[in-house]
């Protein structure tokens, strides 16, 4: 862009509406974000499993092509596991992804004291912490949320009518897992990358929530012969909750679903109040 | 009649259990106003206070009439701050940083884009605005810093500390650029500085604080004003009725020793009829200065209060 002259002149020209400023740091963020190859093919990749599943369930359908292997219609089980087991194995890859992308989103700012910058305007730390979280809840939704919404969409549609109505259930279930997954994943991804300034430590500290969980849980459970180690352990917390939503839940599960959606909850807060204690324009020289 | 730029009616602010303000009072109209202070006199929380950062803990704070309390967010959309620390993000090139900026502040994406450029050029970093922030030295980091803020033509402009950590070009170079923006006339400007050299250089107003209360305040155009009118003269060859030639001039005046004499010029009279009555009179002068009560001289007295 030419520029013609130096001089500075007010501005008198159009705003934009203040409720959708948040999704100005959401497209600065995916520039950064996609500028890494690594992560670009590994965000990619995370739809290799969901297209070769969609293939699965027309091939499921397709008497004709099924004919030449040998099989008849319905040879696979497209039930509630079906769908829940695909949702947990998206969610491993989200949890993955949110180990790289949550860090790189918060502590560059903090690093650089960038908080300033933003807070100075007509722009809250709700917005901020929003348009930050969306970066990560687009990424985490599109690998989740989408992909099996639309398995059970494809499902439906090639089922028929009556198998749509009898797993209608089955819809909401996978909405409100994946809501679950994606909160969970963007309040860990913010507030590791808040609490750690350090990219590659926050991004390790978000797997190792998950790891550190389920060891510990495990040594409490053996140890003190209880379950109640599986509080610790947020990924058994997030599967159980599912499996309740799915409709799934074993008679003997040592943990029961209305214990474990508490737990994620008190997880939550707890994440909420780092964030919030953490992004604090804390300049107080003076 | 318009609303003051900054009113403070008995502002308090505590951080935790330790009160920073302590009652400030305070109404500013002036163009550019310094905020001068030793360290920990609560200039940087008064400026946090002004941005909505800090609640006060009683009195008011009003910016343009409007309350930081209930109005922040439309006090920020007219405030253009450079924070003092570094703050920038580092991976970003400067019209990025600067463009993100504006957008923020509600410019849609194509006016933002171009005041970013404008913005980068009126502060000297045209030709490096494609360059990541990261790279740039600490004089560029603090310009950047200044088209941030200015990028969204903002009606004050809370400038932090602006020449901090420059060498004496790249001092320069800010002074004059703070100096220009004040000569447009178009945005108020509010200098925070330790530096009085800065707020003397830069400023129509100064605002001392210490221990968080206000302990002076200075109109510095009508000190400039008043200085250029009281005169040192020092003379030889006076027998003694130099003064009173004066004095019939208009002038009010004090001997104060053997040829030493200080006096107010009023309006109408200038140096120049002194240097005649001088010569009618046949009397030498061996000194004439305009008294220079520095902006130093005025810290340091409002320091020892």
């Amino acid at each position: 862009m030419a520029v013609y002259k130096r001089t500075y002149r007010g501005y008198n020209g159009p705003l934009t509406h203040p409720a959708w400023r948040f999704l100005v740091l959401q497209r600065y963020a995916f520039k950064a974000v996609f500028k890494s190859r690594f992560l670009l093919v590994g965000y990619v990749g995370c739809f290799f499993a969901p297209l070769l599943a969609i293939c699965l369930l027309y091939l499921n359908q397709n008497s004709s092509v099924l004919a030449l292997v040998g099989q008849k219609p319905g040879f696979l089980k497209i039930d509630a596991g079906w769908f829940m087991n695909f949702l947990t194995a998206q969610s491993v890859l989200a949890g993955i992804v949110t180990a790289f992308v949550g860090p790189g989103l918060v502590a560059p700012d903090l690093a650089n004291g960038a908080l300033p910058i933003y807070l100075s305007r007509p722009f809250s730390r709700v917005e901020y912490i929003l348009g930050k979280g969306m970066v990560l809840g687009s990424l985490i939704g599109s690998i989740t949320l989408l992909p099996v919404l639309l398995m059970f969409v494809i499902q439906s549609s090639l089922a028929g009518y009556d198998w749509f109505n009898k797993n209608l259930y089955l819809g909401n279930a996978i909405i409100l897992s994946s809501l679950l997954v994606m909160s969970v994943f963007i309040l860990l991804g913010l507030a590791m990358s808040a609490f750690v300034r350090w990219r590659i430590v926050a991004g390790a500290l978000v797997l190792a929530v998950f790891a550190a969980g389920k060891g510990f849980g495990a040594v409490i459970n053996n140890v003190m012969r209880t379950s109640d180690g599986y509080y610790l352990d947020l990924q058994y917390l997030l599967t159980t909750a599912a499996t309740d939503l799915f409709g799934r839940t074993a008679e003997d599960a040592p943990i029961a679903p209305w214990s474990a959606w508490l737990a994620i909850l008190t997880f939550c807060g707890l994440l909420l109040l780092l964030i919030n204690r953490k992004l604090r324009v804390c300049e107080v020289a003076g | 009649m318009t609303h003051p730029v900054i009113e403070l009616a008995d502002l308090h602010v505590k951080i935790g259990k330790r009160e920073i303000l302590r009652g400030l009072n305070l109404e500013l109209r002036g163009l550019t106003v310094g905020l001068l202070g030793p360290n920990g006199a609560g200039k940087s929380t008064l400026i946090n206070t002004l941005l909505g950062f800090w609640k006060p803990t009683s009195g008011t704070a009003r910016v343009y009439g409007h309350d930081v309390r209930t109005e922040a967010r439309k006090i920020r959309s007219l405030i253009g701050y450079m924070p003092e620390n570094d703050s920038f993000i580092a991976n970003m090139p400067a019209i990025s940083f600067v463009r993100m900026a504006a957008e923020l502040s509600g410019l849609p994406s194509d006016a933002a884009l171009e005041r970013a450029h404008e913005a980068l050029f009126y502060v000297g970093l045209g030709e490096a605005r494609y360059r990541k922030l990261g790279a740039y030295s600490l004089g560029m980091k603090q310009m950047a810093k200044l088209a941030q803020a200015i990028v969204h033509g903002p009606k004050l402009v809370i400038l932090d500390e602006p020449t901090n950590g420059l060498d004496p070009q790249a001092r320069l170079r800010m002074i004059k650029l703070i100096q220009e923006m004040r000569a447009l006339g178009t945005m108020n400007l509010m200098i925070c500085s330790h530096l009085l050299r800065d707020i003397e250089e830069t400023c129509e107003e100064a605002v001392i604080l210490k221990a968080g209360q206000v302990v002076h305040y200075s109109n510095l155009e009508e000190e400039r004003a008043s200085n250029r009118r009281f005169v040192e003269i020092e003379t030889e060859g006076d027998d003694g009725t130099f003064a009173d030639a004066i004095e019939l001039l208009g002038c009010a005046c004090a001997v104060t020793g053997p040829g030493k004499i200080k006096t107010v010029l009023p309006e109408g009279i200038e140096v120049r009829d002194i240097y005649r009555l001088a010569a009618d009179r046949d009397v030498q002068l061996r000194r004439l200065n305009f008294r220079r009560d520095s902006l130093e001289d005025i810290f340091l007295k409002a320091m020892e209060r």
